[in-house]
């Protein structure tokens, strides 16, 4: 295999998973405090 | 015999007698009980000094102390035990006042011993943890506690937190706040600042403004518009501790594509004329700028959609001139021409607008400028051309293809103006939909939603409804009823109560309603303390917000007037958090499971707005209820709640109270009932509000349905409510979508590797690809 096929581009990188917290964005999940992520994991869907 | 003592941190040292006469000597002259003797043995010119009755007494004291703890057999007595002994030696030798001042003095010493304690471990935390680690730093989502100003702000932050629990605050108010009972938001800047502002745009552009580093022309084209907008959210920032809002985005801006399109109208009408006439651009140039600026000063200027009025009077002049024939060409090829350059160069405006906002700094570099801006009532062509670009710019995303954080954007919607087909900013309102349905903004606000039309005057901008992005809403104005607008005006400070731990305490709703009176009153109290701390702060305190006239009335200030008048047209607001459990507390069900719990819920919440409205009057200023956004304070409060009741199921089995009144998060729940039952809180807490619903899967695939709940939201009174759905981004190929456990574009799983020869064969099929910077 050439060194092309080869290569590894983003090993150990993440998706970024942006969520509203409150009325505003504050970047991806990680940011969250402890409490707030709580509330992001628990959160359900809502049927339209 | 004592020849040691232990200290706190369990040192040994030597005993000192001196040490502990010298305390008893201070607890005598705090209580005044040896005055008499001191006065009596001056007057007899008794040999003994005055000083010396006092350290003699002081030293008996201390040896009986020591009698006693030897008694009990001690030989290396602890601090603790030493100060048990002096207490009891001072009550058996008769100097009871004394021993009290002395009881009083060791509880404030180990007060104080305490809290530095408590600091030098809160800063110890902020030095040596990261943020990944430490609740502490990403208590606001917004600063990056790890980076070295993030750190600093921290540092200042926590101990100007201690310095005003400690000093400032009164005893009763500090030790609610640390209690528990209530939260003093934003308490690091107690005594130096207000909250936020919405800054009218086109007052602050007349004439220029200065920065506090510089002044800064009048803008003259939509990209200084945009440039200057983002520079005065960026200084006002700092004078304030909360976000900064434009409440007229669409019609400042306009104003800016007016002026360039005036320019590129002339700028290619002269160019037409010198290809057709071929004549040269010194003799042409002249010849329209003279007549463009007499026409001007009657009023005619070239506009986005062109007006007969200045086209005739234009061609009737150059045909004088010129070829009749030919002016008419040049005409319409400066109109097209300037059209699509002015279309273009908004466009690019908009597009650095965001990308400032998402990269200029604020706060010492922590962090950008936390920035709102509302739009969508101005139906004029400049102003659409405007809202247009910001749309599809915000659409694009920045760079790499990344959502941006900031400006929170906020679509106005109206009846007869953006909601409905054939409103004209309907093609605007579903823009926005679309935009908001792949990037999550922008929010919508509702003009129509009772609470907000009541104060709304078609041709007034200044009494559009105006939200700051996270929710906090000022237009009511019981100081100055002439003025109920929101340019200008913003909050001064707001402070929440923990509605949950009222019902856990008092459990039955009659004895719930007397501690919540109790408690409304107890932060009326405090706001007004607060209040009058802000007041006597002057203008020079604030260069940009009352120093360049952005906060209403501030420009009739002078540099060292206070602002004591003028922050009266603000807003002090109480908030709550967790009605969702207070009413499981009380009744054993929410208001999203059952009736008559969503019937107490009005009750509780539409009593404490009859508290703030009745403050109001009795002030003389503006109390609102504010539905508290609460990011930091969703986990404090019921941290601080199971460790004093238990669990309780259904109140505090989780690590956060519910947000302000919404439904649970974790409730089953249809998307229209959920916005159904929360609307009529939007009615109530007139200084904030927001009501979102959570969308599965990809709602850009679905815009119909994300319209009809925006429609819903209008509905059924909601005044400003946005729409949840994940926004994920794969970072390594630029993918933004939902991203499940695979990145449905390059098929890489989190955390695991592609090759290059991927990456190129993507590329082809994805031209706008970023390139992926991270190490192989």
């Amino acid at each position: 295999m050439s060194e092309k096929e080869l290569s590894k581009y983003g090993e150990g990188v993440g998706f970024e998973r942006i969520r509203r917290i409150t009325g505003y964005l504050v970047g991806t999940i990680d940011r969250f405090n402890n409490a707030k992520r709580a509330e992001v994991n628990d959160r359900v869907k809502h049927g339209v | 015999m004592i020849v040691t003592v232990k200290k706190r941190d369990g040192r040994e040292m030597p005993f000192n007698i001196e040490k502990i006469s010298a305390a008893i000597e201070k607890a005598f002259r705090a209580s005044g009980e040896l005055d008499e003797q001191i006065k009596a043995s001056q007057d007899q010119l008794n040999l003994l000094g005055n000083d010396d009755v006092l350290s003699s007494t002081a030293l008996q004291v201390a040896a009986s102390a020591v009698g006693l703890l030897e008694a009990e057999g001690k030989v290396k007595p602890e601090i603790e035990e030493i100060q048990d002994a002096v207490e009891k030696a001072l009550t058996e030798g008769g100097y009871a006042d004394t021993a009290k001042s002395y009881i009083l003095y060791r509880a404030e010493r180990t007060r104080i011993r305490e809290v530095n304690t408590r600091l030098m471990h809160t800063l110890r935390d902020i030095t040596f943890s990261s943020a990944k680690e430490s609740d502490l730093k990403r208590e606001n989502a917004n600063i990056d506690g790890d980076t070295a100003m993030g750190t600093m702000l921290k540092y200042g932050s926590e101990s100007a937190k201690h310095f005003y629990t400690m000093m400032m605050l009164k005893p009763e108010h500090s030790r609610a706040h640390s209690e528990g009972d209530i939260h003093i938001h934003d308490l690091d800047f107690y005594s130096l600042t207000m909250t936020c502002c919405q800054i009218d745009l086109k007052k602050l552009f007349k004439g220029g403004f200065n920065t506090g580093h510089g002044h800064l022309r009048e803008p003259k084209d939509i990209r200084s518009y945009a440039a200057l907008a983002a520079i005065a959210i960026q200084s006002n920032q700092n004078d304030q501790h909360g976000g900064q809002s434009i409440p007229n985005f669409d019609y400042a801006m306009a104003d800016g594509v007016r002026i360039t399109y005036r320019k590129a109208y002339l700028s290619n009408l002269v160019k037409a004329l010198i290809l057709f006439t071929g004549k040269e651009e010194e003799e042409i140039l002249p010849v329209v700028k003279k007549l463009h600026s007499e026409m001007a000063e009657m009023g005619m200027v070239a506009t986005l959609v062109p007006n007969e009025k200045f086209q005739d009077a234009e061609a009737r002049e150059l045909s004088k001139v010129y070829d009749t024939e030919m002016v008419m060409k040049a005409q319409k090829f400066a109109e097209k021409q300037a059209y699509e350059e002015t279309d273009k160069t908004t466009f690019q405006a908009m597009e650095a607008f965001v990308h400032n906002l998402n990269s200029m700094h604020s706060r010492a570099g922590a962090q950008t400028p936390f920035s709102s801006i509302n739009y969508g009532m101005c139906t004029e062509p400049e102003a659409r051309m405007v809202m247009r670009n910001l749309l599809l710019t915000t659409d694009e995303g920045l760079g790499g293809g990344e959502t941006a954080i900031f400006p929170i954007q906020i679509f106005r919607v109206k009846e007869g103006i953006s909601l409905n087909p054939g409103d004209p900013n309907y093609d605007l309102f579903k823009l926005a939909c679309k935009v908001s349905a792949k990037r999550l903004f922008p929010n919508f606000s509702f003009q129509d939603a009772p609470y907000n039309l009541q104060y709304y005057k078609p041709g007034h901008p200044e009494t559009e409804i105006s939200y700051m992005g996270c929710r906090t809403r000022v237009i009511g104005n019981n100081y100055d009823p002439t003025r109920e607008i929101s340019f200008g005006r913003g909050n001064l400070s707001f402070t929440s109560i923990n509605l949950p731990r009222i019902a856990i305490k008092m459990k039955s709703v009659d004895l719930f309603f007397k501690e919540l009176d109790r408690m409304l009153q107890l932060v009326s109290d405090q706001l007004m303390e607060r209040f009058a701390v802000q007041s006597r702060r002057k203008v020079k305190n604030f260069p940009f917000l009352m120093g360049q006239g952005v906060w209403i009335d501030s420009e009739k200030l002078g540099w060292e007037d206070t602002v004591g008048e003028v922050i009266k047209h603000g807003t002090l607001s109480i908030g709550f958090i967790g009605l969702a459990e207070t009413l499981v507390a009380l009744t054993g069900k929410h208001h999203g499971e059952s009736e008559a719990s969503q019937e107490l819920g009005l009750k509780i919440i539409g009593h404490m707005r009859e508290f703030c409205d009745k403050e109001s009057k009795r002030l003389g200023l503006n109390f609102s209820l504010l539905a508290t956004p609460a990011e930091g304070l969703s986990g404090r409060f019921v941290r601080m709640d199971k460790k004093k009741f238990g669990i309780i199921p259904g109140v505090t089995d989780r690590d956060y109270y519910t947000n302000s009144f919404h439904v649970p998060v974790y409730y089953k729940i249809s998307a229209f009932k959920k916005l159904s039952l929360e609307a009529p809180y939007h009615a109530l807490t007139n200084a904030g509000h927001i009501s979102y619903v959570e969308l599965d899967g990809d709602p850009t695939q679905n815009l119909d349905a994300f319209e009809k709940i925006v429609h819903h939201m209008a509905k059924v009174g909601i005044g400003y409510g946005s729409i949840n759905h994940p926004v994920d981004r794969d970072p390594v190929c630029g993918f933004v979508g939902v991203i499940g456990d695979c990145c449905p574009r390059c098929g890489r799983s989190e955390g695991h590797a592609i090759s290059e020869a991927k990456i190129e064969e993507l590329r082809k099929l994805y031209p706008g690809m970023p390139a992926f910077k991270g190490i192989r």
